[in-house]
């Protein structure tokens, strides 16, 4: 997940190793910039216990989850709450997902089908999951705002995919507080360039010993009032994990 | 009376130009013949797959589901709905739907899971009867499934292998659970066959977190003819959209109009060649016999008793010639209909506008068809028959007498 800008997924905020904020270099380097903020949200190994609320028309559900994750390709999230789901786990590893049900007790490997469907019955899809950590590969980056906007000193990061990648948004644009270099808010735009979904990020508080915007919050354009927050309550980015702890036999096991 | 004698003596007198009109006229008769009972069975078996198998001659769904099929776009009542028109002649069946994973093995694919009540979907469609392996649901075994003949072939999944659901829930939980195969269908339609899955009602609304409210509800029209049909349901279901198959398929629909007209194209074609053959034998036959006819009228035969035995000539082939097509085209279309025409060697699985047809063509015999297809023969030949018929009929007798 190195290089991915936002987290428009809850894993990459969960995984992610919050840096004590550096002032912004001069002149702006956007990459530079975009190593840093995608550094402030993902260690080299990392241990979290998040809470998710998704509130939609039809339903508001709430569930706490541990996830590990290690480098870009490797994540895994165990649900803890609610009691009927305990133990369902997600293991991303690299292009593949695989979800756990203890209740069937079976592993299943998600089709390119389903990639588009409801993580969790959440906001996100099984693709965010997959392509979040692809942002830097499929996008070119350029600055697009810096200075003051709204009695805020901002800096406006736009990514534009590239020629031929195989892309879900048109265009993201990426907020970001110029002083402090945390990130505000991701628009993501779709194919018509109308904004498809928003992220905030909130609640910036300590994690692991840094600060960090804690919470991030997405809410789809089309349905205004529905959104999905994420929230971290724990995070520890001094874990020793190995690709081992990410196999699919050990998906099934609690620690 | 001496008409009729003077015709059939005449006929007999150039009795190769006879039997080759009648057998040419024959050959026609016999290929309407079969080819309306093939075209007849091929529509009601369309019908049949359409709507009996599937769709039910009516549906019922919440205003917007079908724009979008959405988990929670219900009818409310459905069952409620469900006994009050059956108390006006129309049987119903409520149905429910959804997509999710289905994984069998290492295997998986995405399905379309149809919640079935069993009991009154039997009373609506014969899909019941359409289980090619096992058995079809059995409200006394909710760990039994049926699937759609390609997603089990898909799934690599038989009768006995062990499926997993895993989907979304109404309430936003991960719905998943196991599930056993008990059988597998017949062809149905492209879109149950690729994706059908069928659990039982009950099974569905555990699995899916969905306690009440039907996307769907499937009519028989009963008694009624279908627009009757529509207007019960929609008086019924007030707030719903109620459609006739006819709506819901109207690929299909047209396709199966247009092939009624198609049979009156290929009729249309067909006998008026015949007309043509029948024209110009019969006309051949009036000029040899210019001077006969000459004497007849002198006689004082009437020109309309000349016409007639020309007409009469012209009726008696036709006569023999529906007498060969019946005798010939008829056991074979009853053939055809009772044992079908195996056309598997020519194609696998057939499907029409998303259709799904076995590869076996079932004629079907009706007596409307038959009477078409012969009344329609009678009449172009009695058509070809005006022009010889006046033509002898306005003969002058002392021209026609020195006539050579």
């Amino acid at each position: 997940m190195k290089n991915s800008l936002l987290p428009p997924f809850a894993l990459s905020l969960l995984c992610s190793a919050p840096h004590p904020a550096v002032a912004a270099p001069e002149p702006l380097d956007v990459a530079a910039l975009l190593d840093r903020i995608d550094d402030m949200w993902r260690g080299d190994a990392s241990e979290a216990v998040v809470s998710m609320t998704v509130k939609t028309a039809n339903y508001e559900r709430s569930m706490k989850m541990e996830a590990w994750s290690l480098g870009e390709e490797r994540t895994l999230i165990r649900i803890i709450e609610p009691l009927k789901e305990k133990g369902s786990a997600t293991l991303k590893s690299g292009n593949n997902i695989y979800t756990y049900l203890p209740k069937t007790d079976r592993t299943i490997r998600l089709t390119s089908g389903m990639m588009g469907g409801s993580w969790m019955g959440s906001h996100f899809t099984n693709d965010d999951l997959v392509k979040e950590s692809r942002l830097r590969q499929d996008y070119d980056a350029k600055l697009s705002f810096q200075g003051e906007r709204g009695g805020q000193n901002l800096i406006e990061i736009t990514l534009l995919p590239k020629e031929g990648a195989a892309v879900v948004w048109g265009k993201i644009v990426t907020t970001v507080d110029a002083g402090s270099l945390m990130p505000l808010e991701t628009l993501y735009y779709d194919e018509d360039m109308a904004v498809a979904r928003t992220a905030r990020f909130t609640d910036i508080g300590n994690l692991g010993g840094r600060q960090v915007p804690t919470v991030m919050t997405m809410i789809p354009s089309d349905k205004p009032k529905e959104f999905t927050r994420i929230k971290y309550e724990k995070l520890d980015l001094g874990v020793k994990l190995d690709d081992a702890f990410f196999s699919v036999n050990r998906l099934k096991r609690t620690r | 009376m001496y008409t009729l004698t003077i015709a059939v003596r005449s006929l007999g007198r150039n009795k190769r130009r006879m039997v080759i009109t009648t057998l040419a006229t024959a050959l026609a008769g016999w290929i309407m013949l079969v080819y309306s009972a093939l075209l007849d069975g091929m529509v009601r078996t369309m019908e049949r797959t359409v709507v009996s198998l599937e769709l039910g001659d009516l549906q019922i769904h919440a205003e917007g589901y079908r724009r979008d099929p959405d988990l929670y776009l219900r009818i409310s009542r459905g069952e409620e709905l469900a006994d009050e028109l059956s108390k006006r002649g129309l049987l119903s069946a409520p149905r429910l739907y959804t997509f999710a994973l289905a994984a069998s093995g290492v295997s998986s694919a995405g399905a379309e899971l149809r919640g079935i009540d069993v009991e009154r979907e039997a009373r609506v469609s014969e899909i019941h009867k359409h289980v090619r392996h096992g058995s079809w649901l059995d409200t006394t075994d909710p760990r039994g499934i049926v699937l759609g003949a390609k997603l089990a072939r898909s799934m690599n999944a038989k009768v006995g292998s062990e499926v997993v659901l895993l989907g979304q829930a109404a309430d936003g939980s991960m719905a998943n659970d196991l599930y056993q195969v008990r059988g597998v269908l017949k062809t149905i339609s492209e879109r149950a066959d690729r994706s059908g899955l069928f659990l039982t009602e009950a099974a569905f609304r555990e699995l899916m977190v969905l306690p009440e409210g039907h996307h769907e509800l499937a009519l028989a029209r009963g008694k009624h003819d279908l627009n009757a049909a529509k207007s019960i349901a929609s008086s019924e279901a007030k707030g719903a959209e109620v459609m006739t198959w006819r709506e819901l398929q109207p690929a299909v629909a047209q396709m199966l109009d247009s092939s009624v007209a198609g049979r009156f194209i290929l009729m249309f074609i067909m006998y008026g060649a015949i007309s043509m053959v029948i024209l110009n034998a019969t006309l051949m036959s009036v000029f040899e016999r210019i001077r006969e006819f000459g004497v007849m009228k002198a006689i004082g035969v009437t020109p309309f008793q000349v016409g007639f035995v020309i007409f009469l000539e012209v009726m008696l082939q036709a006569l023999a010639a529906s007498a060969i097509a019946l005798a010939t085209g008829l056991p074979l279309a009853f053939y055809l209909q009772r044992h079908g025409w195996n056309l598997s060697s020519f194609a696998g699985d057939m499907s029409f506008a998303g259709i799904a047809m076995e590869p076996i063509w079932y004629a079907q015999v009706s007596v409307a068809g038959v009477a078409t297809a012969i009344g329609a023969l009678f009449a172009i030949v009695a058509l070809a028959s005006l022009y010889p018929g006046i033509k002898a009929a306005i003969i002058r007798p002392l021209e026609a007498i020195y006539h050579r």
